[in-house]
């Protein structure tokens, strides 16, 4: 069931510089913060938003240097969308913060492969909550994946995406053997795009979740494909087979990299999405047969949030 | 344009990277990298720019530069009126990393070279595109 939220009258920290004098903006729906094994996914919809002025109020959420990189983004709709994007993640992120942190006061900084983290700030009385975050963006919608602790990853495709190549040569160059071999046992063309596509999510996933850079873990030397599950399905969801999505490097075929996750579904009815995330092992409840778990979000910031885990918007889940 | 010696076209090298091994195990002992080309991620973030792999001694040639654009403009369905240079960059640009794979394959198909995983990371603009694309022309044809 999905419900519809508007801004409720939470006190919001004021930052203490604005550049003009701007409201405070209004505040934003808090969030539980996600338990063990659970993804939380908030998607904004570039088309829905119409309104100037809070595209303003979104840019003032963000640091000079995030402004400079949106405004050398080439035109105006590559630019909403970068400003966008760095709206959705610190609004998505201060949500988790009970209210402590401003989306305006997080700071970012990179790993040293160049994946972006949270910097937080040193708090006397409060432990800030490890959260981890990716984003991924399509023309037509961003996406920002949130989980505790563990390494996340997120890709969104459009659905409808055209590749400039055929698929099969794409994926001799980029995807593995096996890869290549599922796709090839596909007759239709149409069944081919939309396969390599929700694979390609899949991959792309992964990579950001182990957070190295697309050298760090090339496409090539990676499998990712369906396994029969033999444990029983304890939850109540009902899967037309049990499998799941797993991962195995080209070299060691058979021995699966179990300390990874997988979730992938359609979103919106536009999307595939692709989830990946770290198992926590030394955890004895986070098990090879529990999977990951979901909870999405629509999202327009400041303005409207709607749960929509249950929903039509997210459907053919696979884990 | 140099002219294209030799006969066969060259077979796609496999991507090289030190430890290969530690995909399957863990993290340790890999050595830095950066990723230069956006995934889907958020462009606004800069990233480090890799080091400098190939010494070019000079810039490649406007006619190289003008067909990494074309090429480029294709991919990404740009109009004919968007500017494109070689300062341009594909992040800029919207290039997200299935746009930059197949970009480097257009390029690799109308230059008859093979780009290399770690080359393919450096590259941040159409000049570097142009700049890597004749250095490999000329180790081809040398």
């Amino acid at each position: 069931m999905s419900w519809l939220l508007r801004r409720n009258m939470l006190p919001l920290h004021s930052n203490s510089l604005a550049r003009r004098p701007l409201a405070s903006p209004p505040p934003l729906l808090p969030a539980p913060l996600p338990s063990p094994r659970e993804t939380h996914l908030w998607y904004v919809v570039p088309d829905q938003l119409k309104d100037a002025s809070l595209l303003n109020q979104y840019m003032d959420l963000l640091s000079p240097c995030e402004r400079q990189s949106v405004l050398r983004m080439n035109g105006e709709r590559l630019q909403k969308g970068a400003l966008l994007a760095r709206a959705l993640v610190r609004t998505t992120l201060a949500r988790y913060t009970d209210c402590r942190v401003s989306p305006k006061s997080f700071k970012f900084r990179k790993n040293r492969f160049g994946k972006p983290e949270v910097e937080w700030n040193k708090y006397d009385l409060w432990a800030p909550p490890p959260l981890q975050f990716n984003i991924s963006h399509t023309s037509t919608m961003i996406a920002c994946g949130v989980a505790l602790d563990l390494p996340i990853g997120v890709d969104i495709e459009e659905k409808q995406r055209k590749t400039r190549n055929n698929i099969l040569s794409l994926a001799r160059r980029y995807f593995s053997p096996v890869e290549v071999a599922y796709l090839r046992t596909l007759a239709d063309l149409e069944s081919q795009r939309h396969e390599f596509i929700r694979l390609w999510t899949l991959k792309e996933a992964y990579v950001k979740a182990l957070g190295r850079g697309f050298s760090g873990a090339p496409f090539k030397d990676f499998t990712i494909r369906l396994e029969a599950s033999n444990s029983k399905q304890v939850t109540g969801e009902s899967k037309s087979d049990a499998s799941r999505i797993v991962v195995e490097a080209v070299d060691h075929p058979g021995i699966l990299m179990n300390r990874w996750h997988f979730a992938l579904f359609e979103l919106n009815n536009s999307h595939y999405a692709a989830v990946c995330m770290e198992r926590d092992v030394k955890d004895p409840a986070d098990r090879e047969n529990n999977s990951l778990k979901l909870e999405v979000w629509r999202t327009l910031p400041f303005v409207e949030d709607e749960c929509v885990t249950e929903t039509a918007a997210v459907k053919n889940i696979i884990r | 344009m140099a002219s294209i010696s030799g006969t066969a076209i060259a077979t796609f090298a496999r991507p090289q990277f030190a430890a290969r091994a530690q995909v399957v195990k863990g993290f340790s002992g890999l050595k830095s990298v950066s990723f230069s080309i956006q995934r889907n991620g958020f462009p606004s973030v800069r990233l480090q720019p890799a080091p400098r792999r190939f010494q070019v001694s000079c810039a490649a040639k406007p006619e190289t530069v003008q067909k990494v654009c074309e090429i480029v403009k294709k991919q990404l369905a740009l109009s004919d009126d968007t500017p494109v240079t070689g300062e341009s960059k594909f992040s800029a640009l919207g290039a997200d990393s299935l746009d930059t794979v197949e970009i480097v394959m257009g390029l690799e198909e109308a230059f008859e070279i093979s780009v290399e995983e770690e080359s393919a990371q450096s590259i941040t603009t159409v000049q570097d595109a142009a700049d890597l694309i004749e250095k490999l022309v000329e180790a081809k044809s040398s």
